[in-house]
């Protein structure tokens, strides 16, 4: 038994994807943090108090969970569905009657949606009520307060993407909200100083064109799939940097 | 503090072991639960397998046992017998070894063939390689290469023909060497082949595999996946009738004709495509579904998407009947439908109804027309007295009259104009479109008015005037002018109006009363407000037909119907139309919510809605109910690609800048008058009520046509007569004093031709076919007698007498063709006989495949069939 794990262990694959063994030492602990690209983010000793679930309650780490789940289904979705006017509500009838596993993996995404949504308020919450924003985490809050709204963005562009009635309506109304900004959009106040028509007002830019069709749907996939998650893994990246470099995750005071 | 910790992490493994065996479990059904949870219809493909698998086993032994009993199997074993006969010649040892042989030089024989073929191929690409060198290079070295290579090619072509010269007769000795073994042989294999093939049937049924079936019509964005359940739909042959394994109801007709991989499901039943999982999301019978399953007669309503015209066309039977009661109620008299752009008025004229009915009579009507006949058409508005006097008011004035009665209850009539009167009628055929007590009344799409109560409804000035040119009252109507004399007319009008009486009318006015300002004035409003104007011509109201964004730019008068303004929503795609769009109003607890409901809700009770609807009851039946909304359920703008499109007649000839067929001349004129297109179709226009006479100049003799049309006669059963309209022929015009003065006048006069010459002439000239020979081929070889014998044989024989009539001898349903051989041409009966629905795709008659040589001897016996005037008389 001993010969077969010296066999497996000790050769030059094993050594160049696991570089040292684990041994169970303090030195070897912090290495193995230090040594993965996705570990390194974290820091390398966590204190006891800061692991109990009554003060922190995890929200930040399954708000991350959920978005995790997300991408993984979203880019199973993304590969039977057509971001076209024609296409896109036959796609969702073919995930829910036809394509293998289609129906578990798009109410995976739409339940992980929701619960990413609920999930990253109570973590705002917490933080607020913890106290955490204070200093040094001013900086931290600014960058959560910006994915939350991120997370927002993420499930209003994703309503529209079934093109069904609901998301029709509910883009409709959103963008129409938009259209009502002041100076932005061209049924906002003091919007005629700048020369803003149905045309070239925020509207537009968000559907890229005066009516929720073809254009809408397209930006709505393209924000959706790639640009929002891209800016919001980048700013995961700093949050999760700045709760290490701010003195690690907020805890109880020691008494 | 470390105990307290153990148990802890006790307790956590615990969690963590459930939350563990949880999610297994969860995944195993997420697992089995896509593969067939969601997946039902696995279990119907299998079970029609079995039950193919059944029916195709037993088709199969039935075959075996046939094969045993019909001497087949016999046959078999005496082939295999022949056969080994046969082998075993051949094993003889001479015969063997010889084609061993044989084998042997010919296995050589091709083995060299080949290797030329080989050697060819190679020189032939050197030389093809040289000659491009010389003819780029003109170097004399490359021509000597070429010419060398070409005896090489020369040299080996030889070989070749010299090698397939010795493989013929050797090939040709060694079939003689297998002496009878391949003819026998082949007779075996012909033997077993009905069986092998019932066998591969049941092979192909096990083989075929379980999966999703759909079809995909790209161009119009649909996947149907009806067919991994109904997975014998598109069988030419019955497996089994229990559902869903059946195959398609007259599927000649309906996948004949639409390809099911061009066409797909739910073009023709909606439903949701691609659903798979429950029948009830498949069948769109779902909350978020719009379009739910058609079934049965009412997927005919989808005919209505692409067919222009489906007038005629096989398997639109139920939606063409019902498209008829957009006729009959006049549904595009407030509302625009696509296809009924200028149909006409649905309505009389009423712009002199004054001069017509009585006052109280029309005070009636307007408050309820079915009080006064059952049949009426006009459906009820509630108005209420006051709302029905001001209309009548408004329309009286308009024709320049008082409010007034006639009352002819007290009056005696003349009995001897009476009895004339009678006679007449009965003469006339009155009877054939106007109902009178409960009779009549067979051309039922003519909806001619009831007469049982017109004794209370009109007065006998009006009434003669009538009779006499209805045109003049009412230019747009159906009612033929009949050429009776005035004192004809005077017996008619007494024989009516004593006759046909009104018990319960009520007679108000019968000392005439002035109709006051204030009530006219209402009386405008209410008819602008409900669009009378829709149906009825009535005078002062030109300026509400001119539509609205016209009259914006200062256009005050109606130029043509184009400009009209429908009253009512536009129904050209009220089957397609979103249900949110529909105002349940009231109703939307009471009735479900989907658009076929409504539309049933709205033709049963159109004003149930809400408060304020303009849309009058019509009463309609249940069936009415059903067949209207039927059709209204077929007018889409459902994305047809346009290669579906099936462009009716009109159509095509407007694309093709083809004017539509007139009757032109003194025809024309005639036809005007007498109004032939109100039962027969010429060319395409009028009714199927009677004979098409689009190639009646073809098919019938001329003394015959002009005895008919001066007096016709029953051709026809199923009391189809024709009415006397009493025109005029040569023969009896003498003895008429009285000519028509009013539109035949000029006819008389200039041309000096009776209607039955115009009419005999037209047909002549005008309704000829070309298909329909002058004259028949002549049978030369027998006499005419045994030409005569040999028709009357098969006519028996082929059974004709059991729907046409000889004399007394025969049936009913077809016409009686006692009389035949005067009145059809011979040609037309021997063109006839070979298609009967070449002239008349619906005709009953089936296609006998009568040879040329039978069709020319039942024609000759059938043109013996004369009526002389003695019998027709003694008839």
């Amino acid at each position: 038994m001993n010969e077969l794990f010296d066999k497996v262990k000790k050769n030059l694959i094993w050594k160049s994807v696991f570089r040292r063994d684990y041994r169970n030492t303090v030195r070897d602990r912090a290495l193995a943090i230090f040594g993965n690209v996705f570990l390194h983010l974290h820091p390398v000793k966590v204190r006891e108090s800061a692991v109990k679930l009554r003060y922190t309650w995890g929200m930040g780490g399954i708000t991350f969970f959920a978005f995790i789940i997300l991408t993984i289904t979203g880019i199973v979705l993304m590969f039977y569905y057509h971001p076209t006017v024609n296409l896109a509500y036959e796609d969702m009838k073919d995930l829910e009657f036809q394509v293998p596993y289609g129906v578990i993996s798009r109410n995976l995404h739409r339940w992980a949606a929701h619960f990413m949504v609920i999930v990253v308020m109570i973590h705002m919450f917490r933080v607020f009520m913890t106290g955490s924003y204070k200093a040094p985490r001013q900086f931290n809050w600014g960058i959560g307060v910006i994915l939350l709204v991120l997370t927002f963005l993420l499930s209003f562009t994703g309503y529209l993407l079934p093109w069904d009635q609901l998301g029709f309506w509910a883009i409709t109304v959103g963008t129409n909200m938009g259209a009502a900004t002041p100076l932005l959009g061209y049924q906002g106040p003091f919007s005629e100083y700048l020369h803003i028509t149905p045309y070239n007002d925020v509207r537009f830019a968000l559907l890229g064109g005066a009516t929720v069709a073809g254009n809408a749907l397209l930006r709505s996939y393209i924000w959706h799939c790639i640009a929002i998650p891209v800016i919001a893994l980048i700013l995961m990246v700093v949050h999760f940097w700045r709760v290490r470099k701010d003195g690690g995750i907020s805890r109880p005071q020691s008494n | 503090m470390e105990n307290e910790n153990n148990k802890k992490a006790s307790l956590r493994g615990y969690i963590f072991a459930i939350l563990s065996v949880v999610l297994l479990g969860l995944s195993a059904w997420v697992i089995w639960d896509d593969e067939f949870g969601l997946r039902p219809w696995k279990n119907y493909q299998q079970e029609y397998k079995s039950l193919k698998r059944d029916k195709l086993e037993k088709e199969y032994q039935q075959a075996l046992i046939d094969f045993k009993t019909s001497g087949d199997a016999k046959k078999l074993a005496d082939l295999e017998q022949q056969l080994k006969q046969a082998q075993d010649n051949f094993k003889k040892k001479e015969v063997h070894e010889r084609y061993l042989q044989v084998t042997a030089r010919l296995n050589d024989l091709k083995r060299k063939v080949d290797e030329n073929q080989k050697a060819m191929q190679m020189v032939r690409g050197q030389y093809l390689e040289v000659e491009y060198y010389f003819t780029k290079g003109q170097k004399p070295a490359d021509k000597v290469r070429m010419d060398a290579l070409q005896k090489q090619i020369d040299s080996i072509d030889k070989a070749s023909k010299a090698f397939q010269a010795q493989l013929a007769p050797l090939q040709q000795e060694q079939l003689t060497l297998m002496g009878d073994i391949p003819a026998i042989e082949a007779q075996i294999e012909a033997l077993k082949k009905p069986l092998a093939e019932k066998k591969e049937r049941i092979a192909n049924n096990e083989s075929a595999p379980i999966e999703i079936r759909q079809r995909m019509i790209n161009d119009a964005n649909k996947a149907d996946r009806c067919e991994s359940c109904h997975a014998g739909i598109e069988d030419t042959r019955q497996v089994t009738t229990k559902h869903p394994y059946s195959k398609h109801p007259l599927s000649f007709v309906y996948l004949g004709n639409h390809d099911p991989s061009k066409f797909g499901c739910t073009f023709c039943h909606r439903g949701q495509g691609r659903a798979t999982t429950t029948i009830e999301k498949a069948h769109g019978n779902v909350h978020y579904w719009e379009e739910p399953l058609l079934k049965g007669g009412m997927t005919q309503t989808s005919c209505l998407n692409c067919h222009g015209d489906i007038k005629n066309l096989r398997g639109a039977e139920h939606i063409n009947q019902s498209t008829e009661l957009i006729r009959k109620y006049g549904c595009y008299s407030c509302h625009k439908i696509p296809g009924y752009e200028g149909m006409g008025d649905v309505g009389p004229e009423l712009t002199r109804v004054g001069t017509k009915v009585n006052y109280s009579w029309a005070v009636n009507w307007l408050k309820d027309p079915k009080k006064y006949s059952s049949t009426a058409r006009m459906p009820k508005f509630f108005f209420t007295q006051e709302q029905a006097e001001s209309v009548a008011d408004y329309l009286f004035s308009m024709s320049g009259t008082t409010r007034h009665d006639v009352d002819y209850m007290s009056e005696t009539p003349d009995e001897k104009l009476v009895e004339q009167g009678k006679v007449l009628w009965s003469q006339a055929r009155c009877n054939l479109c106007h109902v009178t007590s409960g009779r009549g009344g067979n051309h039922v799409k003519m909806y001619a008015p009831e007469l049982s109560k017109v004794g209370g409804k009109v007065n006998k000035t009006w009434l003669f005037n009538w009779i006499k040119n209805p045109n003049e009252y009412y230019p747009g109507t159906r009612m033929p002018q009949f050429t009776f004399t005035d004192q004809e007319i005077k017996g008619l009008v007494e024989y009516m109006v004593s006759e046909f009486t009104d018990d319960e009318a009520e007679m108000n006015y019968t000392t005439p009363q002035p109709i006051n300002a204030a009530s006219i004035k209402k009386g405008k409003d209410i008819i602008q407000q409900y669009g009378c104007y829709g149906c009825h011509k009535i005078e002062g109201m030109e300026m509400v037909q001119v539509a609205p964004s016209l009259k914006a730019q200062g256009v005050t008068f109606l130029k043509n119907d184009e400009m009209r303004e429908k009253i009512g929503t536009e129904l050209t795609s009220i089957g397609s139309k979103p249900v949110e769009m529909l105002d349940f109003g009231k109703m939307k607890k009471n009735i479900t919510n989907d658009r076929m409901s409504y539309l049933k809700q709205k033709l049963r009770d159109p004003r149930s809605f809400r408060l304020g609807l303009r849309m009058p009851n019509f009463r309609l039946s249940e069936k009415e109910v059903n067949e209207l909304a039927g059709v209204l359920y077929g007018f889409t703008d459902a994305n047809v690609p346009t290669r579906f499109l099936v462009p009716s007649k009109a159509e095509i000839d407007k694309m093709a800048n083809v004017a539509p067929y007139q009757f032109t001349g003194d025809f024309a004129k005639v036809v005007k008058t007498v109004k032939c297109t109100n039962c027969h179709s010429i060319k395409g226009i009028g009714a199927d009520y009677a004979p098409d006479l689009t190639f009646a100049g073809s098919k019938l003799q001329e003394s015959w046509m002009r005895g008919f049309l001066a007096n016709p006669d029953v051709i026809r059963p199923l009391l189809q007569q024709m009415p006397n309209l009493g025109l005029k022929s040569a023969s009896v015009k003498t003895k008429i004093t009285m000519p028509r003065f009013n539109l035949n006048k000029q006819i008389v006069q200039d041309t000096n031709k009776s209607d039955v010459d115009v009419v005999v002439n037209y047909f002549q000239q005008e309704l000829l076919s070309p298909d329909i020979p002058k004259t028949i081929p002549v049978v030369s070889d027998i006499g005419m007698e045994q030409q005569l014998a040999a028709g009357k044989q098969l006519y028996e024989q082929k059974g004709c007498i059991v729907c046409h009539q000889i004399g007394a001898d025969g049936g009913a349903i077809g016409p009686n063709l006692s009389n035949v051989g005067n009145r059809l041409n011979p040609g037309f009966i021997f063109v006839h006989l070979e298609n009967p629905r070449k002239f008349k795709p619906d005709i009953v008659e089936p296609r006998y495949g009568f040879t040329e040589r039978e069709r020319i001897l039942l024609t000759n016996y059938l043109m013996t069939l004369k009526l002389t005037n003695s019998d027709a008389n003694k008839k």
